[in-house]
């Protein structure tokens, strides 16, 4: 996309581009770096008004019990002591916090029973937070324990029930078919079966929730400065629970927050505290940062956990003709707002795969485990490692070649845009194409001598017990969700059916630009950020929009009371979404600034007037505006011109393609990027353990409008991906005790563990957006991990074994291998 | 930096309050400059760097040794500055991200580098990474893959996948070869 002008109103022939280069489609450099590389970035955890007082909470140290008794007193009369709150407090003034399906109740702090180790039961105000914390030792609780509910599958017949009023401890589930999946598994050759699981991982970012809330007592009104993620979606989480109106409680989010990945939408428990406890001290600003053991055990923030069975049904030639899959998530012990994550893989269900016939069933279970929040993929990571899984066994079963298997079910370029039997659309791609690179790719480079795959040195390491192998596999990263689908679960029995296409309503993107006196332009965001350089995206675009140098361009964002209910960073929607907001924004600029000029200075007609390098020409006479001119003849004018806002529509909203499944609340997700991936591994099977030599991956994201960004994101998304697959889990014991509360425990990858990335691309312009690109924030984490599976399976196939679970650890692979060896 | 005594952690309230916890007194260099404190002898280097010098560069992510954002330079070794107490570090010269740049505000040539390679994207390890990367190449001007790796293990990133630091170490190590920049200890 280039920095055009493309008004209609300029006379043919007549050269409106800027005269500078394009910035975008170049790897404009960060203008968010500098001040992070400086140390003067200004994260949540550094924020600290002058009388800033610390909260600190006593949490649960058993999974499932009964509060008898809560004793403050000896914290209370401790000198450092500056505040109190419970569980009854919270009951007596405020609300519960919103949950993810109606018929529950969560309290900031635990009332009457606990439900999971780390659950927050008493918060406490001290001057520092040291101090804080030694009050919390001083608050004792008694409890009567009970039996927890630890394994989500025996959960469900489980006797003990952990919301008894609730009544069962399975709140939600479906079974939707797509097609006719009974006469497809009736008529297919070969049927198969399978388990398998996904562990308990997340995202865990370095920085963890921190929030400085500030009670207003003159207008009775909070700010809450917090690294929350999507503050202009969630803040009911907070006003609701504080009991307040939308604009009496203000989230704002610093421009530099430590990563999310998801998982800071799910941090309002911490908000309200803080501003509850503010209001308890008269409007004192109250502090807090939750520290790492608290993040990892009680911190909601753990994400999907699933067991799978899937069915698949093929014939002879390697035909899939249908793909049954039914898991359980353990949700923990509440169900938060990502329990549409249960429902986002239907968006991608047959992934690249021409398949018709679909059953598609879940079960989320409530369990004494910490609450699921979205994480990177958001359900769908797990979905694809099961199905994948599947094809690899199939193709075993077949004595074939998973990639000839694959290559026989791809969607075809022809079919494109292609709609999955579960209504969502593909919008382009050549997958055939790019599962047939990089394996030419890989073959050319590796499988020769001095190749990682050498086939003498693969066969030297066999005698060894190291078996090296590739596979090759194709994913699709379903991109720039739809809203209005996301609250399906809560949606009632019976109305899905009377929904008619009028009825779905999506949530726009805004954005806002203002021209300063001097000619350089304000821009505000009302999406927060935590890495992705939207800065920098924002700032490029903008400079070619409206003809500026990058350091003109200032951008900033809006707190939640200023910004409207809008989506923000979720779903890989930025690229797309912002980026139409973007453009919408300065082509009404422009236009302004034509009209403006036409009205106060030229005196002539709109038509004459043309935008170009930064400023606004009248054809007839020549005469010339600079912006710092146009920002002076408008400060005086009631009507700003030069102060716009613009709110860009999702894409699905123009498209019928997509009505279907708007119309039934099934996720909607205009833009398929697609990665074809070979990961070269090693795994030493004495050890068990899996080394990743080289990682090859083809991405196509359609347009890239940072292909430094775009490469970054890809980098970031294969390194969780790596750890997913191989070492992050949080592991619960027998008795419902968390296993990982430490980084010693849930691992991350670090340079040790970190194959090199070979990334190759492709750009196949999405046609259902505005700059052809398409949503690429969540990629290597989503086809990361079953990459890596499936390599480990060619390495093995001798052993014809294929992994049953992630993260593959070592323990676990050599317990797989020696199950195999057993012929199961 | 000014060069006021700070009084530890109990500053601010000590006064509404009949505390009577026990404090010490550090005398420290902090990028150069002269720091004589109060303080509590268990508070954190990463603390006392952040809340009383006003360093809040030095970043925390895991209090417990693992994430290495915390990481400053005492007397030039590479420290978890949340492993360490203030009172250790008494007598020693501290030198956090703040203490890079050069002061016509410069950035130093591996700040320079992170940003050219865009090896940072939430930042919140940055300043780990720049201060690590700066003890090893005092250590090792000419670094291969396999011990940038190694010095870097101790930190983590969890937004980059490391390809594009391990670039960034390698551009600031050419940087500082031919710049002649001065090493080793300040
Ligand atoms: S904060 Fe010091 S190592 Fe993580
Ligand atoms: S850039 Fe986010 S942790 Fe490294």
């Amino acid at each position: 996309m280039s920095g055009a002008e493309p008004h209609s109103e300029a006379a043919p022939g007549e050269d409106v581009e800027a005269d500078q280069e394009s910035f975008v489609g170049t790897g404009l450099e960060r203008v968010e770096d500098r001040r992070i590389l400086t140390g003067e970035a200004e994260y949540i955890h550094d924020k600290a008004p002058e009388d800033a007082v610390h909260m600190a909470l006593a949490r649960s140290v058993h999974p499932h019990a009964t509060i008898e008794n809560v004793d403050t007193s000896a914290a209370e009369d401790h000198p450092d002591c500056l505040a109190v709150v419970t569980g009854e407090d919270l009951q007596a003034d405020y609300n519960p916090m919103p949950c993810g399906l109606n018929e529950f109740e969560e309290w900031s702090l635990a009332v009457d029973k606990v439900r999971y180790v780390g659950e927050p039961v008493v918060a406490v105000v001290a001057p520092d937070r040291y101090a804080a914390e030694d009050l919390v030792d001083l608050v004792s609780i008694d409890y009567e324990q009970h039996e927890p509910v630890v394994d989500a599958l025996e959960a469900r017949e489980d006797e003990t029930v952990i919301h008894e009023d609730v009544g069962t401890n399975v709140p939600d589930g479906e079974t939707m078919e797509f097609g006719e999946v009974d006469e497809a598994f009736d008529e297919a050759d070969n049927v198969l079966e399978r388990e398998y699981s996904w562990g308990r991982i997340s995202g865990v970012p370095l920085e963890t929730a921190g929030v400085v809330a500030e009670y207003d007592t003159d207008d009775d009104a909070f700010d809450v400065d917090c690294n929350i993620q999507l503050h202009t979606l969630v803040d009911d989480t907070v006003y609701e629970t504080l009991g307040y109106p939308p604009e009496k409680v203000n989230l704002e989010v610093p421009p530099d927050v430590g990563g999310s990945f998801g998982t800071k939408i799910a941090i309002h428990r911490y908000c309200v505290l803080a501003a509850v406890a503010s209001q308890q001290l008269d409007g004192r600003p109250v502090k807090f940062v939750e520290d790492r053991i608290e993040n990892l055990q009680g911190g909601d923030m753990h994400s999907s956990d699933r067991e799978y069975r899937v069915r698949l049904a093929y014939d002879d030639d390697g035909t899939i003709r249908g793909v049954d899959t039914w898991f359980v998530d353990d949700f923990g012990a509440f169900p938060r707002y990502p329990v549409n994550q249960a429902l986002k893989p239907l968006s991608v269900v047959t992934n690249a795969y021409d398949v018709e016939h679909v059953r598609y069933d879940y079960e989320l279970v409530m369990t004494n485990k910490t609450s699921q929040t979205a994480y990177r993929g958001f359900g769908v990571p797990a979905h694809l490692h099961a199905l994948e899984m599947a094809v690899d066994e199939m193709a075993h079963d077949l004595g074939a070649d998973p990639v000839d298997v694959r290559q026989a079910n791809l969607v075809q370029p022809d079919q494109m845009p292609h709609k999955i039997p579960t209504g969502n659309v593909y919008d382009s791609g050549d997958f055939p194409e790019a599962l047939d690179r990089i394996q030419n790719i890989v073959e050319e480079r590796e499988v020769c001598e001095g190749g990682l795959l050498d086939p003498e040195v693969v066969e030297a390491k066999r005698e060894d017990g190291k078996y090296r192998g590739v596979s090759y596999t194709i994913h699709i990263e379903p991109g720039v969700s739809g809203s209005d689908w996301t609250d399906r679960q809560r949606t009632e029995d019976g109305a899905l059916e009377e929904r008619e296409r009028e009825d779905v309503e999506e949530l726009p993107e805004h954005f806002r630009i203002e021209l300063q006196e001097d000619g350089s332009v304000q821009a505000y965001l009302a999406t927060d950020t935590s890495g992705q350089g939207h800065q920098t995206l924002v700032t490029q675009l903008l400079a070619d929009q409206l003809g500026v140098l990058p350091s003109d361009v200032e951008v900033g964002y809006l707190d939640s009371v200023t910004a409207p209910t809008e989506y923000g960073t979720a779903a890989s929607r930025m690229a797309v979404m912002l980026s139409g907001a973007t453009e919408g924004a300065a082509e009404t600029l422009r236009h302004n600034c034509r009209q403006l000029a036409a009205e106060e200075a030229f005196g002539s007609a709109l038509d004459d007037i043309v935008y170009r390098d930064g400023g606004v020409e009248c054809q007839q006479s020549g005469e010339r505006l600079e912006l710092h001119e146009l920002a002076e003849l408008d400060s005086g004018r009631g009507q700003r011109l030069t102060r716009v806002q613009y709110d860009y529509d999702h894409p699905t909203t123009e498209l019928p393609e997509f009505d279907e499944a708007l119309t039934q609340k099934y996720p909607v997700y205009p833009t398929a990027a697609f990665a074809a991936n070979a990961p070269i591994v090693e795994v030493d099977t004495k050890t068990g353990e899996v080394e990743i030599l080289t990682f090859y991956s083809l991405r196509d994201c359609g347009t890239r409008l940072n292909p430094t960004i775009v490469d970054g994101q890809a980098h970031g998304g294969l390194a969780q991906g790596v750890g997913a697959a191989l070492m992050e889990e949080f592991q619960y014991d027998d008795e419902g005790q968390p296993q990982a509360i430490t980084m010693f425990e849930y691992l991350l990858p670090s340079t040790k563990n970190m194959p090199d990335i070979e990334l190759e691309h492709s750009e196949t312009p999405s046609p259902f957006t505005a700059t052809g690109a398409k949503g690429t924030g969540e990629g290597g984490m989503i086809d990361g991990p079953v990459a890596i599976a499936s390599s480990i399976n060619a390495a093995l196939r001798e052993y014809d074994f294929v992994t049953n679970q992630i993260p593959m650890t070592p323990h676990r692979i050599r317990q797989r291998l020696r199950e195999t060896d057993e012929g199961e | 930096m000014n060069d006021s005594s700070y009084v530890g952690y109990m500053s601010s309230e000590s006064s509404s309050h009949s505390l009577d916890r026990p404090t010490r007194t550090v005398t420290l260099s902090v990028n150069g400059e002269t720091v004589e404190a109060e303080v509590e002898p268990r508070l954190k280097l990463s603390d006392f760097l952040r809340e009383e010098c006003g360093n809040r560069g030095v970043r925390v992510g895991c209090e417990h040794g693992v994430c290495g954002a915390c990481t400053v330079l005492v007397d030039g070794r590479a420290t978890k500055s949340c492993l360490t107490y203030a009172v250790q570090v008494d007598g020693a010269s501290v030198t956090t991200v703040e203490g890079l740049a050069g002061d016509d505000g410069d950035l130093h040539p591996i700040q320079e580098s992170f940003h050219q390679e865009h090896a940072l994207q939430c930042g919140f390890c940055t300043s780990g990474f720049v201060m690590a990367t700066k003890e090893l190449l005092d250590r090792e001007p000419d670094p291969d893959r396999e011990t940038i790796e190694e010095g870097l293990a101790d930190n983590i990133c969890r937004c980059t996948g490391y390809q594009n630091i391990y670039d960034a170490v390698e551009r600031a190590a050419a940087e500082l070869a031919d710049a002649d920049y001065p090493r080793g200890e300040d």
